[in-house]
Parts: structure tokens; sequence; C-alpha cells
């Protein structure tokens, strides 16, 4: 019985080990079949460990440390995820709880929701005249979406019962708002932060890659460029770990504010 | 306040015409509720006529689904009527007002909020004109009164059935409405528990010298008799009206204990037990 809880408790530990070696192998044979044109776990396990023993150096415009790269990133992705949600947010509030404001915004959103983050880049370098600016917009109107329609969706399922009780005792508009529909709403509307900052990494990477600059899409760039496919699959790992913890942060925050 | 002669507490049998001699509290007028359902319109209740004087108790009783929560949703101002009109405190109702509390079927809490917070929010809205202190103090003498100061800071999800009940009665009366519209507001409670929320019930309307009037929705035939003076037995649905109204007679204050063994209290009871359960007599011959 004890070694049996002792064995559960391994258990996290043991998968893990086991997706990681699934990973790898997978790996190594594809770098075996193309002859180490795609280079293997351990070579590229060299450049990465080089990579982060000095991740922050700085030797002008195009030759940065992965961390100086990953910083650039995310401070773009900040930036356009926060705008997106500081208008997706109380949009979403806005059209959750009018028909009227439904009837009239869901079709755009349904319209523009679709479209491909790199279409939108023109737009914003007509508007922002650089590709800083530009790629930050095309971070915030991709992102947006899913917090809008999650929060809008959250707003719009109130049970009547939570209604009720506003209406029989008189809350005033500012009180339904604050301890009503944003209560009820907010685990919606952090599924919805969650989806978008997922949206707004994947976004990044494209980003970057036409803007130029500093960043970990140019990283990738820059490094195909060098032809350092051991720096490309780095960068992968990279951004899909930040992206895993991204995503982590965000499930903490729900289980937070999760009420039951 | 006082200044009315009736209102001071009356023991004596004659009390209850007395209470009929009072302003109407409550009138509803030729009440007709229809809801349109996806299989056509379904009449839930129908040309309802029922006068309830200030300070009145009066119990509603009837099969579940006739349309008790109907009726009195029609009172709070929850639910339009379809037809008719109802009059609380000399006005049309056209909504709910601070005038009216209401303790509904489902308790509905804010889950989010403690169960302070649950009742500082109503208070907070009804009495905008007081001090924050003065509204703690409400909301603390209410919890008091329902004996659940000490689950203050507790979500609704984590109390019991009774509980939750106990603190949509706590809100209900910390708004301290004229009239009370309560709506199985001690289904969910054991009988011992139930029988002190009567106690309070009844001291919270002599407190206020009987002036509060009280509508009440139980399936309690005995908790019927013991507080109210007048129980209203209604047909079932659908287009629901009133069967009877039956009087009780029974002077104030009751002793649950003693009351049981009057004659009046027993032919109350038994007409009751009639009036809700022949359908089943006649269908057992
Ligand atoms: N919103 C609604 N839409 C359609 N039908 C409704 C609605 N509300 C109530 N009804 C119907 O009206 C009738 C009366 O319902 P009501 O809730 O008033 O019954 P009740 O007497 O309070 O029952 P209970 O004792 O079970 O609480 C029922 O047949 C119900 O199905
Ligand atoms: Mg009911």
């Amino acid at each position: 019985m004890k070694k049996l809880l002792n064995f559960q408790t391994y258990l996290p530990l043991l998968f893990g080990l086991g997706s990681t070696t699934l990973l790898l192998g997978a790996w190594w044979t594809v770098s075996l079949l193309t002859n180490n044109e795609i280079p293997n776990p351990l070579s590229t396990w060299t450049v990465f460990s080089e990579m982060l023993a000095t991740p922050f150096y700085d030797y002008g415009p195009n030759d940065k440390g992965i961390g100086n790269q990953l910083f650039s990133s995310l401070l773009r992705v900040f930036s356009g995820f926060g705008a997106g949600s500081l208008l997706a947010i109380p949009l979403g509030l806005l059209i959750g709880s009018s028909k009227t404001a439904f009837r009239l915004i869901n079709p755009i959103v349904q319209i523009l929701r679709p479209v491909s983050p790199l279409a939108w880049f023109p737009l914003g370098l007509l508007a922002f005249k650089a590709a800083e600016g530009a790629t930050v917009f095309i971070i915030f109107v991709t992102s947006l979406w899913p917090t809008l329609i999650n929060t809008a969706f959250g707003v719009a399922s109130i049970p009547q019962d939570h209604k009720n009780v506003a209406k029989a005792f008189g809350f005033s508009r500012w009180k339904y708002i604050t301890k009503v529909i944003i209560p009820y709403a907010l685990p919606h509307i952090i599924t919805g932060l969650r989806l978008s900052i997922g949206v707004a990494w994947m976004v990044i990477v494209a980003g970057e890659m036409l803007s130029g600059g500093v960043g970990i899409g140019f990283f990738v760039w820059d490094s195909w460029n060098a032809l350092s496919l051991e720096k490309i699959l780095s960068a992968i790992l990279i951004i899909g770990t930040v992206g895993l913890l991204l995503d982590k942060g965000f499930d903490w925050l729900q289980k937070r504010f999760a009420f039951s | 306040m006082t200044s009315n002669p009736i209102t001071a507490p009356i023991d004596s049998a004659s009390e209850f015409h007395k209470i009929q001699s009072r302003p109407a509290s409550i009138e509803v007028k030729g009440i007709t509720v229809s809801f349109k359902t996806p299989k056509g319109v379904f009449t839930a209740i129908k040309d309802i006529d029922l006068t309830i004087k200030k300070g009145e108790i009066v119990a509603l009783i009837g099969h579940s689904g006739c349309g008790k929560s109907t009726l009195m949703g029609t009172i709070s101002g929850m639910t339009a009527p379809t037809n008719g009109q109802v009059i609380a405190n000399g006005a049309v109702v056209k909504g709910p007002g601070p005038d009216r509390g209401i303790v509904f079927q489902n308790y509905s809490l804010l889950p989010w909020l403690t169960v302070y917070k649950n009742i500082y929010e109503a208070v907070d809205s009804v009495f905008k004109d007081k001090t924050a202190a003065e509204k703690r103090e409400i909301v603390e003498e209410n919890l008091k009164m329902v004996n659940l100061w000490a689950h203050k800071d507790k979500l609704p999800g984590q109390l019991s059935g009774g509980m939750k009940q106990r603190v949509a009665i706590a809100r209900a009366f910390a708004i301290n409405p004229s009239i009370l519209l309560l709506d199985e507001p001690f289904g969910a409670l054991d009988a011992l528990t139930k029988g002190s929320m009567h106690i309070e019930l009844l001291k919270l309307w002599n407190l206020d010298n009987r002036n509060k009037t009280i509508v009440m929705v139980t399936h309690d035939i005995e908790e019927a008799i013991f507080l109210s003076d007048r129980v209203v037995v209604m047909n079932n649905g659908p287009e629901a009206t009133i069967k009877e109204i039956v009087e009780i007679p029974l002077p104030r204050p009751r002793n649950k204990k003693e009351i049981v063994h009057d004659p009046i209290y027993m032919e109350t009871h038994d007409k009751l037990m009639s009036l809700l359960f022949d359908k089943f007599s006649i269908e057992d011959e």
C-alpha cells in the first residue's frame, strides 16, 4: 500500500521523463534520417547552453543576447495584448448586456476575427509609420477577439437568479456592473485572456520576421540567414516554453478567481 | 407612528376583526398571468382578486406548480401581470421596490459575495442616505437575528440550504420593508430552526407594532395556521384561482405547544387538509 502511494507520487515525474524521451527520440531519428541536416539534440544543446550562458549581451543592433530578444518580444506582446484587452473587455461587457449592441457589433467581429495577422501588417505600417508600431498593432488586432467573445458570452449567460437580486433590491447600474456582471463574467474573461495571450505569442514570431529589429521572431529569421539551425531549434524550444509559462500563468489566475 | 390605536400589541380574540378594519396594504385586482411557451400561451393564474390589510399575515398554500410564486411575483413586481393590477401601499406596482422585501424560493444569493456582503449590498442599495457605520450596524443586527454572525465571512457555496435560506431572510428583513413577501422561506429548515425562525418573524412583526404586512407561501399547514391571520388556498393550475380563504381566528400571542389542542386549531387544520386533498379522497373511494 505504501509502495503504491510512493509510485503514485512519482508518476507525474515518470510521465515527464517519458515524454521527454519520446521527443528527443523522435528528434534524433529525424536528425539521423536527414544526415544531420537537422541538428541532433546534443549539438543543439551545445549551442543552446552557449546562448543561455550570456543571455543579455549587446553587440550592436544585429547581435544581441537571447534574453534581450525575448524581453523585446514579451514587451511587444504585452503592449499589444494589454491594449487589446483594454478594448475587448469593456466592449465585451457591452455586447453581452445589450442585444442592440450585439446585433450591431457581432457581424463586424465575425468579419474581422478570421483575418490573418499578416494582412493587418501594412495597415499598421501605414498608421504608425514604423515597424515597431505595426508589430504591436497586429498583436492588438488579432489578440482581442477571444477576450471580446468570451467576455460577451459570460455576460450574456448571467442566470436570471442573479439578475433578480439586482432588480429586487434596486441595485444601481454601477453596482449591477461591479457586483453582478463582472464577478460572474470574470472566469469567462480570464479564459478569454488566456486564449488571447496564446494568440499574441503565436503572432509575435510572424510579426517580428516581417518587422526585423530585436525579438525572438527576428532571431529565428536571422539564424536562418546565418544558417544556424541549432539556434533556430533552440529558439523554437524557448518560444514553446515561454508560451507554456504564459498559459500556466493564466491557468493559475483562472483557478484563483473561480468561485464555486 | 404609534398614534394609530390599533397598532399597539393586542392579545385579545377580537384582534383579528380589528385587522379587517385596517387600511389595505396589498390589493390584487383581476390578476392574470400568462407565459409564452414554445407550445403556446400558458395561463398560470387567472382573475385573482385578493385584498390584504396592513399588518396582516397571510399564508398562501396550494399544490406545487399551481402558481403561488407567480402570484407573489406580481406583488413583488418581479413578474408583470398579463391582465389586472396590483396596488401596494397605495401605488400601482410597476416593478420591485424597497417597500417590499422578497425572499425568493431559491434563495438567490450572489455566490461570489460573502454572507455579510450579500446583505450589505442590498442594504447599501436601499438606504442610500445612511452612513456606512449605520449600514454595517443593520447588517450585523440582522445576521445575529438569524444566528449567522459567526458565518458572516463564508461564501454561499459553503452554507447548508437552511443557512442560505436564513441569509435570504436576513437580507429581506434588513431593508425594513413594510411588506414582506416570503416564498417558502422556511422550507429547507429543520423543525427546530423553523420553530425559532417563526418566533423571530413574529418578534419582528411585534417590534414594529404589527404594522408589517407579511405574505408567505408555504406547504406546511401547521406553520400556516400558527403564523397567519388568513390562509389563501389556491386551486390547481393552469388558470389557477383562489379556491377559498380560511380565517384563523386564534388569539395572539399564540403558543405553539398549546395551540394544537385548541378546538379552533384542529377544526382549521382539518378544513385546510380537506381543501388541499379532496381530490385524493375522491379518487380513493
Ligand atoms: N417563466 C415561466 N415561463 C413559463 N411557464 C412558467 C414560468 N414561470 C412559471 N411557469 C408555470 O406557471 C405555473 C406556476 O408556477 P409557479 O412557480 O408559480 O408555481 P408554484 O405554485 O410556486 O409551485 P411550487 O410550489 O412548486 O413552488 C407552473 O405550471 C409553471 O410551469
Ligand atoms: Mg413556488
